[in-house]
């Protein structure tokens, strides 16, 4: 089995909370704090982490601000962390298919 | 074995993202509401015997405005009592692809009707097929069969459309009735069925 593909994977994305993340920003546009740690079942503490985390690489971009009245946190994805998305993926499938034919 | 977590990884990312676009907030109710709409809507254009194309416009568009705001505070509703946003990202994109289809429709049917008299059933017809196409393209984000639901609208208006256009069977059918089987009599059945398969918990 060659190798190269696993040590490529993004170790960032890699880690199961962010890749989560990821998935669900892949697939909107934006989702909010809360709409994020509802649909992935994680603690604000640990989402926070994460979030920040993929944000220190320049993968989601968090935007604050108002909903009636009340502070709104949004994150997306940036076009780096989409790219970084796709290659991930794509690293994934290569695995997938090199072990088929092995 | 190597490759099984690449594939566990692929499949839970292919999870993540369909929860993420998916519009998940239970249709159940939405369908009984709009399929009783329909039944009532009918009824009435039967007992009070509307039969002026008028009068089919104003009953049916009446119907239609009622069932949507139905369906507007159901979803509301649900989203208040589930501590959730009203406006996500996956109403949005249901909204957005529903609106094109209704659009074209309820002009397409407004215009027939003002310009032309006596097409009441050609117009119930565009209806059928611009709807079928609006649950369609809505069923791209949303899951349990509203895809297959729309292809039914859409195949059953154009066979009728073939049938009745080119008089293949010479049958006399009111549009009262067709609207009410469509509209009413499909959507409870729907969401009769959605009752008894959903699940306990949805969330959008």
């Amino acid at each position: 089995m060659n190798p190269e593909p696993f040590l490529q994977l993004d170790r960032v994305i890699h880690e199961k909370g962010r890749l989560a993340i990821m998935s669900m920003l892949a697939a909107s546009p934006e989702l909010s704090f809360t709409e994020l740690r509802d649909a992935l079942a994680m603690t604000d503490g640990n989402l926070t982490t994460h979030i920040r985390a993929l944000q220190q690489e320049g993968y989601v971009a968090v935007a604050k601000s108002y909903q009636n009245n009340r502070p709104l946190t949004t994150c997306s994805l940036t076009a780096t962390g989409r790219k970084a998305f796709a290659e991930y993926i794509n690293l994934l499938e290569q695995i997938v298919r090199q072990n088929k034919a092995k | 074995m190597e490759s099984n977590w690449a594939v566990e990884h692929l499949q839970t990312i292919r999870t993540l993202m369909e929860r993420s676009a998916m519009y998940r907030r239970a249709l159940a109710p939405i369908m009984i509401f709009a399929g009783a709409t329909g039944l009532v809507a009918m009824g009435l254009g039967l007992c009070l015997d509307v039969g002026s194309s008028h009068g089919f416009c104003g009953l049916w568009l009446g119907a239609a405005a009622v069932a949507v705001t139905g369906a507007f505070l159901l979803a509301r509703r649900q989203a208040i009592k589930d501590q959730e946003p009203f406006w996500s990202p996956p109403t949005r994109r249901v909204t957005l692809a529903l609106l094109p289809p209704l659009l074209a429709g309820f002009c397409l049917g407004l215009l027939l009707l003002i310009f032309g008299q006596g097409i009441e059933l050609a117009v119930s017809l565009i209806w059928i097929l611009f709807y079928g196409c609006a649950l369609h393209a809505a069923g791209f984000f949303m899951p349990r069969g509203i895809k297959w639901f729309g292809w039914f609208f859409i195949f059953s208006s154009c066979g009728l459309f073939y049938v009745f256009m080119l008089h293949l069977v010479d049958f006399d059918v009111n549009p009262h009735e067709l609207m009410g089987f469509f509209f009413g009599v499909l959507h409870l059945t729907y969401g009769a069925y959605l009752y008894l398969t959903e699940r306990r918990k949805n969330a959008a």
